[in-house]
């Protein structure tokens, strides 16, 4: 209690105040823009931050971050256009609703549910995380390698598309992070003579050209269609049968997000698929599912909002980020010289606690800018896509230029937008490559550490418990879909045979 | 072959995973006692063969994912080519002069026909970028061929 208490003194500065509400209202603006996600805008306001307190940053990032899942909803409610990933699942019902007249009640319980799901969350992040962070200190490079193993793996399984191609984007990734000079032995790797290449790829480059870059290269590809669709915005809030109806699937998709939220690879996006599909199949009224049912916008938001704020556990307790968004915030971390992991708590407890009670201020913030500035945000869809394209184009020669006041930078990061445009049309997940180039170097080095340290007997993974224990679950995530196949497979087989 | 976009792709993957190894080796591997610098991109090298096999195959025999079609990629390819441009002239030019030169091309190449628009815009744009990150924020851009005119940054924008 005496370091939240602590918390709030930073959280309540005038400073923080202000980057909190900014943070929010940006995520906001991005949630209901469709075209621009919170993994590109974390990465295009990195240059922004470099002169910020390393506090301020982190919560005017973790800001956006939040603020872009409850702004999400806007734009799949009015327009049936998600305006991020994880919103996608409140069309179904949010657009139907909207179409019936009842736009403001779906947008009331999605920002009422939001806020209720990540004040849930908050409370159970500032309850676990001091847990987590003490036991994470029991980790040696054995448990670190079956941990950050864990988390690629679970970033490959639950990112979208094909489990063999996000596998193959990790190992990608896992190259491309050696590039640059060899943290061990000091060995120049892969730079092909280029100088500017011996402190390897920079992630803020990467992001850029991966998310920012390649999300406008696809969105130049189709014709800017956006039919916003009319109707009453009046009576925001929710009728007491709405309550009624819904208070169980707020509750039950925050709970269920804030664990999804936890998981290395967790995240907003399928916590929202998970807990609609819970919803659907607890339903006594299944089939009003994807026709306007309350129940079927309340708990995928509850469940998205929820997960963002918890998918912070494991990048400020063992140092893992598990999606895109929150590696951006990890490399924030690591510019302003912080290391995230178990030490963070104990070395820079202001920082710790002060993003966690910016998060409670946020939610509060965020609830007070949704409901009344919904009109605002639906007239900002009416700004055209080219203008927000050269001003996303323009930030990212920006951020990228301004990482070593390079132009080599601005074509790295132009490179690295066609791949991630070719990778998006071969259905190729970018997460998994930017998370494995985070990732891989502590990877090799705890490889390595625990190779030498065990004669090169790697026997050793298995018989420290932790380690095992995680390489079992890792194992276990990678068969399922095997398992899953073989069944179908043998059932399809039963089927025509009988 | 059925699905050959797919395949091109995982082609593509499995020659960097070549790449990889070829350098791992040059780097030196070492063994699990002694690992050198070229053991870890090794490992990497060969999971990247391994899982570029498999999407071949998948693609071969047409397994894989039903893959995003393309749409019309001209003005991608465009958007790129200003892009490219900017990059080979942005030292010599400035920011300020290229930010304005290639976002009226950008605009141009997104349809914009008013001329008003397309010039106002990118003023605003290479001007308004340029105050916020290099006046406000301290980030140090390009000054080019500005920087002649040196009285303009301190004299002109002073008041930023």
């Amino acid at each position: 209690m005496t370091n939240l208490s602590s918390g709030f003194g930073v959280a309540l500065s005038p400073l923080n105040l202000l980057c909190a509400a900014l943070g929010a209202l940006i995520g906001t603006a991005i949630g209901v823009l469709p075209g621009l996600g919170p993994p590109a805008t974390v990465a295009l306001l990195l240059p922004v931050t470099y002169k910020m307190e390393p506090a301020s940053a982190i919560i005017m990032l973790a800001g956006i971050f939040y603020g872009a899942m409850y702004g999400g909803s806007t734009t799949s409610i009015l327009l049936n256009i998600p305006g991020e990933a994880a919103s996608v699942v409140t069309c179904l019902d949010g657009y139907q609703m909207a179409r019936q007249g009842r736009a403001g009640a779906a947008l009331g319980v999605s920002a009422i549910g939001s806020f209720f799901a990540g004040t849930i969350s908050v409370i159970g992040l500032s309850l676990v995380a001091p847990a987590i962070a003490s036991f994470a200190l029991k980790f040696g490079p054995p448990e670190y390698f079956s941990l950050v193993l864990l988390g690629l793996m679970m970033a490959v399984y639950l990112s979208e598309g094909s489990i063999v191609k996000g596998l193959a984007m990790a190992a990608l990734g896992l190259l491309f992070g050696t590039v640059g000079i060899d943290p061990v032995h000091g060995a120049t790797r892969f730079t092909f003579g280029v100088s500017r290449l011996l402190d390897g790829f920079d992630f803020v480059v990467v992001a850029m050209g991966l998310f920012g870059i390649a999300e406008v290269l696809v969105n130049l590809e189709a014709p800017e269609i956006r039919d916003i669709f009319k109707t009453s915005l009046q009576g925001l809030l929710p009728t007491r049968k709405d309550w009624r109806r819904c208070w169980a699937s707020v509750a039950r998709g925050s709970f269920l997000g804030f664990f999804i939220g936890v998981l290395p690879g967790g995240g907003a996006i399928i916590s929202s698929f998970i807990s609609y599909a819970v919803e659907k199949r607890i339903s006594k009224h299944p089939e009003e599912f994807g026709r306007g049912a309350i129940e079927g916008v309340a708990a995928p938001e509850a469940a998205n909002n929820a997960a963002s704020t918890s998918s912070f556990i494991p990048l400020l307790t063992l140092g893992i980020p598990g999606n895109a968004t929150i590696a951006m915030i990890f490399v924030a971390l690591m510019i302003h010289g912080i290391r995230p992991g178990p030490m963070l708590l104990q070395e820079h407890p202001n920082l710790f606690w002060g993003v966690v009670a910016s998060m409670y201020i946020g939610n509060l913030m965020l609830l007070g800018l949704n409901l009344p500035l919904i009109g605002f945000w639906v007239r900002m869809l009416r700004v055209p896509y080219h203008f927000l394209a050269v001003a996303v184009v323009f930030i990212c020669i920006i951020g990228a230029y301004s990482v070593k006041n390079a132009v080599f930078d601005i074509g790295t990061m132009l490179a690295f937008g066609v791949t991630g445009y070719l990778m998006r049309k071969g259905g190729f997940p970018p997460a998994p490559l930017i998370l494995a180039m985070i990732l891989g170097p502590i990877l090799e080095r705890s490889l390595q550490q625990s190779l030498i340290s065990s004669g090169g007997d790697p026997s050793l993974f298995i018989e420290k418990p932790i380690s095992a224990a995680l390489l079992a679950v890792a194992a276990f995530v990678m068969l399922t879909p095997v398992w899953k196949r073989m069944w179908k497979l043998r059932r399809t087989t039963r089927e025509r045979a009988g | 072959m059925k699905n050959l976009s797919e395949a091109l792709g995982s082609l593509l993957l499995f020659l960097v995973g070549v790449g990889a190894i070829i350098g791992a080796v040059r780097l030196h591997i070492g063994s699990p006692t002694e690992p050198q610098p070229g053991f870890f991109p090794f490992l990497a090298g060969i999971s990247l063969i391994f899982l570029s096999s498999i999407i071949f195959f998948q693609g071969w025999l047409g397994y894989g994912q039903k893959k995003a079609a393309f749409g019309e990629v001209r003005r991608p390819a465009l958007l790129l080519a200003v892009m490219i441009a900017l990059v080979a002239v942005l030292d010599r030019l400035g920011f300020v002069i290229g930010t304005f030169i290639a976002s009226g091309l950008i605009l141009r190449i997104m349809s914009v026909k008013s001329w008003r628009v397309l010039i106002i815009t990118s003023l605003g744009l290479s001007v308004g970028t340029y105050l916020l990150f290099d006046r406000l924020l301290g980030i140090d851009l390009p000054t080019g061929m500005l920087a002649r005119f040196h009285f303009m940054k301190s004299g002109l924008f002073w008041i930023f």
